[in-house]
């Protein structure tokens, strides 16, 4: 790990400045909420920040809330994990986020992690976290990817490119693409809202850009609309029973009329390189009476794209199953008033 | 410039070999993309010089005492607890958020030390396993932990106790189950798993709540 | 369900009593010190740089990161300190790996230590040690098996894996049953979740190293000689350990750079391994390759039984670990073949991890012979019995004791056997397939000479001194207790020191055989304390008195004992390796008796219909130990040996890049044990059994039987979920997704 200056800002106006201010002298900043990643990634030497802007502490109140506001329901970016997970309203009216953050890391991790750093997850493509591999295109544009002829078992098949097959870690981002959320955020030249669905990017030849977050961007916010989506759910399929990453997951909200799909919302993870909407196979199952064939049916759609390799060919018939079965789990549930 | 320092250049004057070049190369450091809860502002290609103030002097509330340490701020609130408080009970097994072992109370609830900045602790309420309880009169938690057989090695067994204790406080100890995926965050290689869960259901009655 | 097992178990017949762990307060208050929180006075902290290739050479070494303030010494091999290069411990040496690190440019495999940084603090130390850069010219590695450039061998240590007993090809031709099929285990490591560290403090020509090892005695002599000093100038304080499971047991590569660099910078040097260092500094359980050739007649009975093994090793050195040895004798086969080779390749030297030997090999054995039980459409459990013998099938010497029967009979009553529908695949739980599956385990009853100090004193209290390792399985408390027993103490009143070269030398915490070797020395030391009261101990009350009559106020007895002879302790007291030659040919008449002991596991899995993830529902355990000297430590290790089992059935494996020929998920994200939530319910039963020959206590050791048959019960069990044989471990469900 290298030095770095820290400073602990009490105002999300001045945190920003800071970040604005040093950017001209060519220091390299770095926002620190929970630090589970960040903390992470430096002791690793991936990444090398030179001033550490400690958002802990900001006093704005728009950053910690969860609440129901006009035409949807508010998270502030430092809400942690832990505390989101523990909402009961949350819980009833949005059980798929619910389950998606008790499902993720520990409950240690989920009490330090904030929602806004959660989302900015790296993945835990070994050739990316072990500088000591030459090969990595998204740590050192342009030198190559040792997970393509390398060990790529836990590597995505869905929005992969020649350059990088890393599969985005994280859970709750999969609840977040699939009920459209928009995400606030906050840089030099002010405040702009934009799609969830748009903040990752794809791979494509250039993996080392992630989000299309600008320097010294700082997300504030979630915004789920409409809702409530009390059909919904999260199924994570893993090697063990807990405390490790998803090999396939689900996000799924439904509504229907009676076996018939009227609205259809999922996001996948574990099985690709970015938060996955699963647009085609929402198509598929439009208007149709959900029914295991029909489910199956979408997933062949939606993965139809794949592109797996020798050690990961099992996360095609993994995800579709994972999609079958929060599809078929979502029908089942017992809706109360 | 070669900079060893001078015993070691001494031999190596002797031993080097003449194919090996010791020329330097840069160790410019890659641009990274965007970051968690933020972004990487600027590429500097070349190696910052460290800042000027690598260390400073912190106050952290640990154990219901104010303790001042002179910390590097690159290091963690477990290498503070550890190297500089004496508080060697909370443990290091992965130094990566990964084993749980050196699992504390901040603010009343469980975190991981090994991913928390010591300069980011401050002002925070820090328990360790020292804080626990006097060795006179046990925590029920940890009378659980003994009556049970809750561990074998014990190395890991100081970061079960305070998540344990956490799990319960949290109301996340009503049934086993529920137990066992709120503790799973603390790995025990030598696997005392129902012990622990045992132990849980023990104390929890005996802590007021659960 | 059935009801989980009581924590304390109440003592059935041959069983000591269940008292707590010996200084369980200290555990859990976190007041007991493992070596790296030694607290240690001006101390340096230092860094390893480890290789970025498996094989190759450096070419350049930038260390401009010298130069950052606080950096005291930066070591490669152009400055390394001089040491005399170890011998691995299979020829005759101490070191875990033969290869001395910084000895030259040459890398040879994934991992090796190429730098190691020595400055202030451990903050300074990791950034100096990230901003050194090696340049390597890399050549073409070998990971593993079936790749260009591995080689295979036979070296002596193999001799004892080949039995050959009556014709087997013809036997086996003859058979109307026949089994034929090969498997595989992986790569795993121990992770402990106590890092790697050592810490070398010098006082005048005095060295103490501050080292968790499972052989004080291995590591003291090692440091010894490859730092060119005598035995007695160094002492290794290993008195709490975090875990070893095999981990730790020779001396690893580190230590003795660490030691000189700490005289030669005439300060203390604490080094701290990262977890993912530590898959290349020390051991792990090499990946095998396995083919199992079984016959039988229509009635069940075994005719013929062949085991080949190929096992990876390093490129120089030759660990094995034979298991073919060991399961020719688990049944009455009749006509035994067996063979295993070595292959090697550009990796660090493999190892001992817990059941070394039984928990590949028996994992082949015993789904093999679910495998016959199928083909003969006899239930499993009936096909053990039918080939269960009291007489090794290799000798025909009869074994001191061999309970598997009663292991198993009360193991499936206890796990409701009876209620299982055998066709595979009939047995559902809604969405999840159920699967039951039993398999055997057995592990060799091994001890080594030891060495014991016994000090009484007028109050009633005993200082009992003996190096062996308390690794987590709860040597303080056994030695507390046989000492007490002995010496007719109360248990609290023993005071136990372990885990220090200082200490009357003892055999590593390996083999289950600490508490017979150590529990055998502290029983003949405690025979001469009696002897000194003329053959029987006085009450405690009447110690003064008896004590008065001596005329001493202590009374001091150390003892050596050896069932191997001088050679034997011998051995111990150096730290070498020993195995008890064998009888030489023509004077075993009668044949000697062989030594086992043996459980049954049961297993129930759940897989789910569609994503195919597996999940163990519950597991049941048996199993004979002759003396239990604590019922409810016992029972602790046998459940977490069980729970090892399901890992390395469901999770364990180190993945390897077969190109770059490196570990690649060296880490405790990616490397997968068990968590809680894995480990639903365990139910451990301990069948009473007295065994009067094995040992003078009587023990036949726990902690390595409890791990071998859970593997095999479990793939046996997705076998009766799914009706897919799944013969490579671990079962992960990419296994019974992909075609």
């Amino acid at each position: 790990m290298r030095p770095f200056d820290y400073q602990r800002p009490a105002r999300t106006a001045h945190a920003i400045n800071v970040a604005a201010s040093q950017d001209a002298g060519g220091i390299r900043v770095q926002y620190l909420a929970g630090g589970t990643i960040l903390l992470d990634l430096m002791k690793l030497d991936v990444v090398r920040p030179s001033l550490l802007v400690d958002i802990s502490r900001l006093e704005d109140a728009g950053l910690r809330g969860i609440d129901r506001v006009r035409g949807g329901l508010r998270f502030g970016a430092l809400v942690t994990m832990a505390e989101l997970a523990a909402d009961r309203g949350v819980a009833r009216d949005y059980p798929v986020i619910t389950q998606s953050l008790q499902l993720g890391a520990s409950a240690q991790l989920r009490n330090m992690a904030s929602l806004g750093g959660n989302v900015l997850q790296r993945t835990r493509c070994s050739y990316f976290r072990d500088v000591s591999y030459r090969q990595c295109n998204k740590r050192t544009p342009g030198s190559g990817c040792a997970a393509l002829d390398g060990h790529h078992r836990s590597h995505a098949v869905l929005g992969v490119s020649n350059a990088c097959i890393a599969a985005y870690p994280g859970d709750w981002a999969q609840a977040l693409i699939a009920l459209d959320a928009r995400i606030e955020v906050i840089g030099a030249a002010g405040g702009r809202s934009l799609r969830f669905a748009d903040l990752h990017r794809l791979p494509g030849a250039t993996p080392h850009v992630e989000t299309v977050l600008a320097p010294g961007d700082l997300i504030t916010g979630f915004f789920i609309p409409e809702g409530p989506w009390r059909r919904s759910c999260y199924v994570k399929i893993r090697d063990r029973a807990s405390y490790a990453f998803a090999n396939a997951s689900a996000a799924v909200a439904l509504v229907l009329d009676g076996d018939r799909v009227t609205d259809v919302r999922i996001g996948l993870g574990g099985v690709a390189t970015v938060p996955w909407r699963a647009v085609t196979a929402e198509a598929v199952l439009r208007g149709h009476m959900l029914d295991e064939a029909t489910a199956q049916r979408a997933a062949d759609a939606e993965f139809a794209a794949a592109s797996a390799r020798d050690q990961n060919t099992f996360k095609v018939p993994l995800g579709k199953a994972t999609m079958v079965r929060a599809l078929l789990e979502a029908k089942a549930l017992e809706i109360g008033e | 410039m070669d900079r060893v320092s001078d015993r070691g250049k001494a031999k190596l004057d002797k031993q080097q070999s003449p194919q090996v070049s010791r020329r330097h190369f840069l160790t410019a450091s890659a641009a990274i993309g965007v970051l968690p809860a933020g972004v990487e502002i600027a590429s500097a290609q070349q190696a910052i010089e460290p800042p000027a103030q690598l260390t400073r002097t912190i106050t952290l509330n640990v154990n219901e005492r104010r303790r001042a340490a002179e910390i590097d701020l690159r290091s963690t609130l477990l290498d503070v607890l550890r190297d500089k408080l004496s508080l060697t009970g909370s443990k290091m097994g992965c130094d990566h958020g990964q084993c749980g072992a050196c699992t504390v109370h901040i603010d009343g609830k469980r975190q991981l030390a090994c991913l928390t900045l010591s300069v980011s602790a401050e002002e925070r309420d820090i328990v360790t396993i020292e804080g626990v309880a006097s060795r006179e009169r046990l925590h029920p938690m940890q009378q659980a932990f003994i009556d049970n057989d809750a561990l074998q090695c014990g190395y890991c067994t100081p970061g079960q106790i305070m998540s344990a204790i956490a799990c319960v406080r949290e109301g996340h100890a009503s049934n086993a189950d529920e137990i066992r995926e709120y503790m799973s965050g603390n790995l025990c290689r030598c696997a005392a798993y129902p012990n622990i869960v045992a132990a849980i259901e023990q104390a929890a009655p005996k802590m007021g709540r659960g | 369900m059935t009801r989980p097992t009581p924590p304390v178990p109440v003592p059935l017949s041959n069983m000591g009593q269940p008292v707590p762990r010996y200084q369980a307060a200290d555990k859990v208050t976190g007041a007991q010190p493992y070596v790296a929180d030694v607290p240690i006075a001006n101390l340096l902290h230092a860094r390893l740089v480890t290789s970025a290739i498996a094989k190759g050479r450096i070419v350049a070494i930038d260390d401009r990161a010298a130069a950052l303030p606080g950096v005291v010494r930066i070591y490669t091999y152009l400055n390394a300190p001089r040491r005399i290069p170890p011998r691995h411990s299979s020829a005759g040496g101490r070191a875990s790996d033969s290869r001395m690190p910084l000895a030259s440019d040459m890398i040879e495999y994934g991992g090796q230590i190429v730098a190691m940084v020595v400055a202030e603090t451990p903050e300074i130390a990791r950034d100096a040690a990230q901003r050194l850069v090696v340049r390597y010219e890399e050549g073409p590695a070998t990971a593993t098996f079936d790749q260009r450039g591995a080689t295979t061998s036979h070296p002596q240590p193999l001799a004892r894996s080949a039995k050959q007993v009556g014709n087997f090809d013809e036997a086996y031709a003859a058979a109307p049953v026949r089994i034929d099929q090969r498997y595989s285990t992986p790569a795993q490591h121990h992770n402990t979740i106590e890092l790697f560290s050592t810490t070398a403090v010098w006082e005048g020509d005095q060295l103490t190293l501050h080292e968790s090892s499972r052989w004080v005695h291995n590591l003291a002599n090692g440091i010894a000689e490859t730092i060119g000093f005598p035995p007695e100038k160094v002492r290794v304080k290993s008195p709490f350990m975090g875990g070893s499971f095999g981990s730790r047991s020779f001396m690893m590569q580190h230590s003795g750079l660490v030691s000189l660099a700490a005289r030669e910078l005439g300060r203390p040097i604490k080094l701290l391994i990262t977890r993912s260092q530590g898959y290349a500094i020390d051991t792990y359980r090499a990946e095998t390759r396995q083919r199992v050739r079984l016959a039988a007649e229509r009635s069940g009975n075994l005719v013929a039984f062949g085991h080949e093994g190929l096992e990876l090793s390093s490129r120089p050195d030759n660990y094995s670990v034979a298991g073919t040895a060991h399961t020719a004798e688990m049944y009455g086969y009749g006509n035994v073949l067996t063979r295993v080779s070595l292959v090697h390749a550009d990796r660090n030297t493999p190892g001992f991890m817990r059941s070394p030997a039984e928990l590949p090999y028996m994992f082949a054995l015993e789904t093999a012979m679910d495998e016959m039980a199928i083909e003969l459409n006899l239930d499993p459990v009936e096909l053990r019995r039918i080939n269960d013998t009291q007489l090794s099938p290799i000798t025909g010497a009869p074994f001191t004791s061999r309970s598997l029967m009663k292991c198993f009979d009360q193991a499936a009553e206890s796990f409701g056997w009876a209620k299982r529908n055998p066709v595979p695949g009939s047995m559902t739980d809604g969405d999840w397939q159920v699967g039951y599956g039993c398999a055997a385990a057995s592990y060799p009853v091994l001890m080594q000479a030891c060495a014991a100090r016994i000090v009484l004193t007028p109050n009633g209290k005993a200082r009992v001194e003996v190096a062996v390792h308390d690794v987590g399985a709860g040597a303080y408390t056994a030695m507390q207790q046989i000492a007490a027993r002995e010496l007719g103490l109360a248990s609290q009143d023993v005071t136990v020191l372990l885990g220090d070269s200082r200490l009357p030398a003892g055999p590593p915490a390996g083999g289950s055989m600490t508490t017979a070797s150590g529990g055998s020395a502290i029983f003949a030391c405690a025979a001469k304390i009696r002897e000194r009261f003329g053959g029987r101990m006085p009450r405690v009350r009447e110690f003064s008195a008896a004590f008065e009559r001596l005329n001493v106020n202590r009374i001091e007895e150390y003892t050596e004992w050896s069932p191997f002879g001088p050679a034997g302790m011998e051995a111990i007291n150096n730290g070498r390796a020993f195995f008890p030659p064998p009888p030489p040919p023509g004077t075993t008449n009668p044949p000697r008796p062989v030594r086992f002991s043996f459980g049954a596991n049961f297993v129930e899995v759940r897989i789910h219909r569609l994503t195919r993830e597996i999940r163990v529902a519950r597991i049941t355990g048996a199993f004979e130990g002759g003396y239990i000297v604590n019922p409810r430590l016992a029972r602790s290790q046998y459940m977490a040996g069980m729970i090892w089992g399901v890992a390395s059935a469901l999770h364990e494996s180190t993945e390897l890049d077969l190109i770059r020929a490196r570990y690649v998920n060296d880490n405790l994200a990616e490397y997968l044990v068990a968590v809680s939530a894995d480990i639903p319910q365990v139910d451990v039963i301990m069948v009473p059994e007295v065994d009067n020959q094995v040992n003078p206590i009587g023990v036949k050791g726990i902690g390595e039987l409890s791990n071998v048959g859970t593997a095999a019960a479990v793939s046996n069990a997705v076998f009766h979920a799914t009706g897919k044989r799944i013969r490579d471990l671990p079962i992960t469900m990419d296994k019974l997704l992909t075609v």
